[in-house]
């Protein structure tokens, strides 16, 4: 069973829908059948209408109250792009849960559970719009749903405890600094000619597609890009001072652009923000160590003058 | 154009096949109410959009359904002759509910078509509100709730048995809220503006005049026409059973009629003789009659008259089934002849034929006093060979009595009624005809009486000079039978007789007993159902409020609380589902809580978030001269809940057995 803490357990709301409006509809009919007519059937078959919605309503919010939704780890992704969840939602060990759909707030797309039988554990899949850059501990969610009768929605607000980040997006059209041991001119994007083929990893969300090994992927490997080793005596240093007259966020994006360019390029690269430096180095922990540092990155603007 | 778009594909066909054997089922009793046509068009649409989710079918277009519906809406225009009233208004709903069937595509949908079969229920109920009606009604909503949970279990969701049972769960949870708004919710009796068009009770039943055949094609229907019960257990022999509907003061041969209206000349003070109180519930009829076993009185009546003549009449037409209490005493009789009344029962018959006054007045030169004349006349019906049928054929408007008595000499009650009473008249004895019931079926089970129309009568009454009215059956001289065991026996009876007929076996004797048998309890489970439910109105709700403490409760009050009862059940339903809801302790869950309870016991108690790890540490802490043995046990469970491959669970519930009992205070660090 996956740890039940992951999300908290916030109360559940069950609200009228559009749905409700017409069994109201319907049941002022039998109302008014019953009581114009003195129909005593009419009056029943009103009372047995309404008594069982209600009775639905207690059944919607322990459809949704017995529901715990955590996420496996969540792939970082760069602002502008979806963050792709795979929602884990897990039964009482002895109730029958339906139909619970998540969505994050204002969000259109949402998750769909099915019947998840008792103790069960299902999963689906949620994509949400990442649109601010930064590392977060949590995601707010809703869930919801209509099981049993579809005249009520039972609604819970859900905090997803799953870290995540959302890398600054790449932009700009700064070239890349100069490297500091110019051995050999670096060509942004290029392959280095004579070099030694040095084997292939996989390709990373934001980079070109020019070196991946598109005979490869066409035989159902994943996507993975070449690469060539004899860069490593290339060092460039991406410093946040060298973008000034750029404001915060473009600089983010730059330097966000640069650390792309210069991991695929195959160069050693360290990265300098006020108040943080990454000695040069490469590879997939320096890459997100320094795209994470991007994210994380607080304008000094924000800081009260003191 | 594009008749066609989207493809039928988002409704699953498992919860499709329950929403329309429920409307279907709704339908069904249209049948016969409203244009067949329509009700069949509507079932081929059903079966259509079945099919069409089968195939993946496009569904049809704006255009489309808008030209259906003109075409429908047209027929059933043509059919009519008008587009109002309940009849065309049904057929357009069945309509209209066949054509958002075919576009049913959504969730909404989906909901919407859930409803109408609800409101298609509703329909049913217009016609009759009968026990059996309402077992229809029962298995369509529970199909339809059953629907509705298998259509928002998702399409991934197993068999509709797992949907049946829910919404059998949730029906049997609603009961107790079924029975408290049906108690407490507040009937009203108010005009409202909008009336629905009521459909007419049939209007087969009694009428105002007789006509030689009228009763007879009554006594053919087998309709129920009211039952009645005997609060004080005594009950009257079934052929003194004359239950009185009616009394008719003109007549002229075999056709009377009631005559002009007479005021009410109520009798009050003494009433003599015993009296028998009935509990009569009459079916509606559309009309005014109500009855009452001869003679009623005005006792504690209400909402009823008492007639000049001595028979009941309701104050307003019975649109639906009514119920009264009435006390008769047969041998109450009036002393003295109103004159206007004295003046109406003398009225001779327009014409006499030579004959019938030749046979009068020989009887009349035979016998001067009046019973000598009227024994008589019952002479004359039991010695000349007169017969009783259902079927004497139509006699002559004209010369109607004399064929009657002097040629044919065959008929029903009414013939006989009418011929004896025109013969008093025309010897000078106040006389009238009475139209009501005789006899009934007793339901031993129910203990109360079964009307219907084929006890249907006609008899006579006669006015002797000191005595008052009396009761003449000139019926009863020529097939006593017929009274003493009633119409369907005495027919059975004689054709039995006959020389041709079959004798009936053992078994099929049997049978028919035991089919009587089950007959009698289905009648007496619609009677309480009569009675208790539909006739549960807002004199019978204040009625029983009253005794259950709350008559001085006004409605505001009595929806608050409602309100409040309500709120309380939905909140303890909850409480039970929350209860429930949590998963069982296994044998290691239940040995480490009892572990927690020893430490509770003790003054330690875990918190509601604290793991069993951290818990452990704090009580080997508290508990140093146990901290080996606490220590143990925390493994032990660690390991139990969360290692890869758990140990067997005996050594761990050995250890927390081996934990003695802890000292009160804990040391102090």
């Amino acid at each position: 069973m996956p740890p039940r803490d992951s999300a908290t357990r916030s109360r559940v709301w069950v609200l009228p829908n559009r749905n409700t409006i017409g069994l109201a509809a319907v049941l002022i009919a039998m109302w008014y059948a019953g009581a114009s007519q003195t129909n005593g059937a009419a009056y029943l078959l009103a009372f047995v209408l309404a008594s069982v919605a209600a009775v639905s309503i207690v059944h919607a919010w322990a459809n949704l109250r017995g529901v715990t939704i955590t996420a496996d780890p969540i792939a970082p992704v760069f602002a502008g792009e979806e963050l792709r969840i795979t929602l884990v939602a897990a039964s009482d060990r002895n109730r029958t849960h339906c139909a619970v759909t998540v969505r994050a707030a204002g969000a259109a797309e949402c998750a769909q559970f099915g019947e998840i039988g008792p103790g069960g554990v299902q999963r689906a899949r949620l994509a949400v719009p990442a649109v601010r850059r930064g590392c977060f501990a949590s995601l707010p969610l809703r869930a919801a749903s209509i099981f049993p009768l579809g005249f009520f929605t039972a609604r819970r607000a859900l905090l997803l405890r799953q870290p995540y980040c959302v890398y600054p997006k790449p932009e700009g059209s700064r070239p890349l600094p100069r490297a500091l041991a110019p051995t050999r001119e670096p060509r942004d994007g290029q392959r280095v000619e004579g070099d030694d083929f040095g084997g292939v990893r996989t390709w990373q969300t934001g980079e070109s597609q020019r070196h991946i090994d598109w005979k490869a992927a066409a035989r159902g490997q994943p996507l993975l890009i070449k690469q060539w080793t004899g860069e490593a005596d290339e060092i460039l240093h991406l410093d946040w001072h060298a973008l000034a007259p750029l404001e915060d966020e473009a600089r983010l994006s730059q330097l966000a652009r640069w650390v792309i360019a210069a991991e695929r390029g195959g160069a050693n690269y360290g990265l300098r923000l006020p108040g943080a430096a990454f000695a040069p180095a490469r590879g997939e922990p320096h890459y997100h160590a320094c795209l994470r540092a991007l994210a994380q990155f607080e304008s000094a603007d924000e800081i009260p003058p003191r | 154009m594009n008749l066609f778009h989207r493809p039928a594909s988002a409704i699953a066909t498992a919860p499709l096949l329950a929403v329309e054997l429920g409307l279907a089922l709704a339908a069904a009793p249209l049948f016969g109410r409203i244009a067949a046509w329509v009700v069949a068009l509507f079932f081929a649409t059903c079966g259509a959009r079945l099919l069409m989710n089968r195939r993946g079918a496009r569904l049809p277009s704006l255009p489309l359904k808008v030209g259906l519906f003109g075409a429908g809406a047209g027929g059933i225009a043509l059919t009519y002759g008008t587009a109002l009233g309940l009849e065309p208004g049904l057929s357009i709903i069945l309509l209209l509910v066949a054509l958002k069937l075919l576009e049913t595509n959504t969730v909404r949908d989906f909901q919407v078509v859930a409803l109408l079969g609800f409101f298609l229920a509703l329909c049913d109920l217009f016609f009759t509100q009968s026990f059996g009606m309402w077992l229809g009604v029962a298995v369509i909503v529970a199909l339809l709730t059953a629907a509705l949970v298998h259509f928002h279990r998702g399409k991934d969701a197993g068999g509709f048995r797992g949907a049946a049972r829910r919404s059998g769960v949730l029906l049997l949870q609603a009961l107790p809220i079924i029975v408290l708004l049906f108690i407490f919710f507040p009937r009203s009796r108010q005009q409202f503006l909008l009336q629905f068009s009521q459909p007419l009770p049939g209007t087969g039943g009694m009428s105002d005049s007789l006509s030689p055949g009228s009763i007879a094609s009554l006594a053919l229907g087998k309709e129920l026409v009211f039952r009645a019960e005997f609060p004080d257990g005594h009950a009257p022999s079934m052929s003194a059973m004359y239950w009185r509907a009616g009394v008719l003061w003109r007549g002229d041969g075999l056709t009377w009629w009631r005559g002009p209206r007479m005021d009410a000349q109520l009798r009050t003070g003494q009433f003599a003789g015993a009296g028998v109180r009935q509990k009569i519930t009459v079916q509606p009829h559309g009309a005014h009659w109500l009855y009452a076993l001869d003679r009623p009185t005005s006792e504690g009546l209400r909402g009823a008259h008492l007639e000049p003549g001595g028979f009941l009449s309701s104050e307003r037409p019975l649109l639906k089934q009514m119920q009264y209490e009435v006390i008769s005493r047969p041998e109450n009789r009036e002393v003295t002849l109103p004159a206007v009344q004295r003046q109406q029962a003398a009225v001779k018959p327009s014409r006499i034929s030579p004959h019938v006054q030749t046979l009068v007045n020989n009887w009349r030169t035979a016998h001067p006093g009046d019973r000598e004349l009227v024994d008589a006349a019952l002479h004359y019906f039991r010695n000349e060979r007169f017969t009783y049928t259902l079927d004497p054929g139509t006699y002559p408007e004209a010369d109607a009595l004399d064929e009657f008595l002097f040629e044919r000499r065959a008929g029903f009650c009414e013939h006989y009624a009418a011929a004896f009473a025109t013969l008093m008249r025309v010897a000078g004895i106040p006389s009238r005809v009475v139209i009501g019931y005789h006899g009934g079926e007793y339901n031993a089970l129910g203990k109360y009486v079964i009307v219907r129309q084929s006890d249907a009568h006609a008899w006579c009454e006669v006015w002797i000079k000191g005595e008052g009215w009396e009761r003449v059956d000139p019926t009863e001289m020529i097939a006593p039978d017929r009274l003493s065991s009633g119409l369907d026996s005495f027919l059975e009876t004689r054709a039995a007789a006959a020389p041709n007929a079959a004798q009936p076996s053992a078994a099929a004797t049997g049978w028919r007993e035991l089919r009587r048998e089950l007959r009698l309890a289905w009648d007496s489970v619609n009677y309480q159902w009569d009675l208790r439910i539909l006739g549960f109105d807002e004199d019978r709700q204040r009625t029983f409020l009253t005794t259950l403490g709350l008559g001085g409760f006004g409605w505001v009050e009595m929806l608050l609380w409602a309100a409040i009862v309500l709120a309380l059940l939905l909140g303890s339903l909850g409480l039970w589902q929350r209860r429930s809801g949590r998963p069982p302790l296994d044998e290691a869950g239940r040995a480490y809580a009892r572990f927690c309870r020893t430490l509770a016991a003790a003054g330690l108690v875990r918190e509601p978030c604290e793991g069993p790890h951290r818990f452990g540490e704090r009580a080997a802490a508290h508990f140093a001269a146990h901290a080996a043995a606490i220590r143990e046990i925390t493994a032990l469970y660690a390991r139990l809940r969360y290692a890869a491959a758990a140990p067997p669970a005996a050594a761990f519930i050995r250890a927390v057995r081996g934990l003695p009992a802890l000292s009160g205070s804990p040391r102090k660090k």
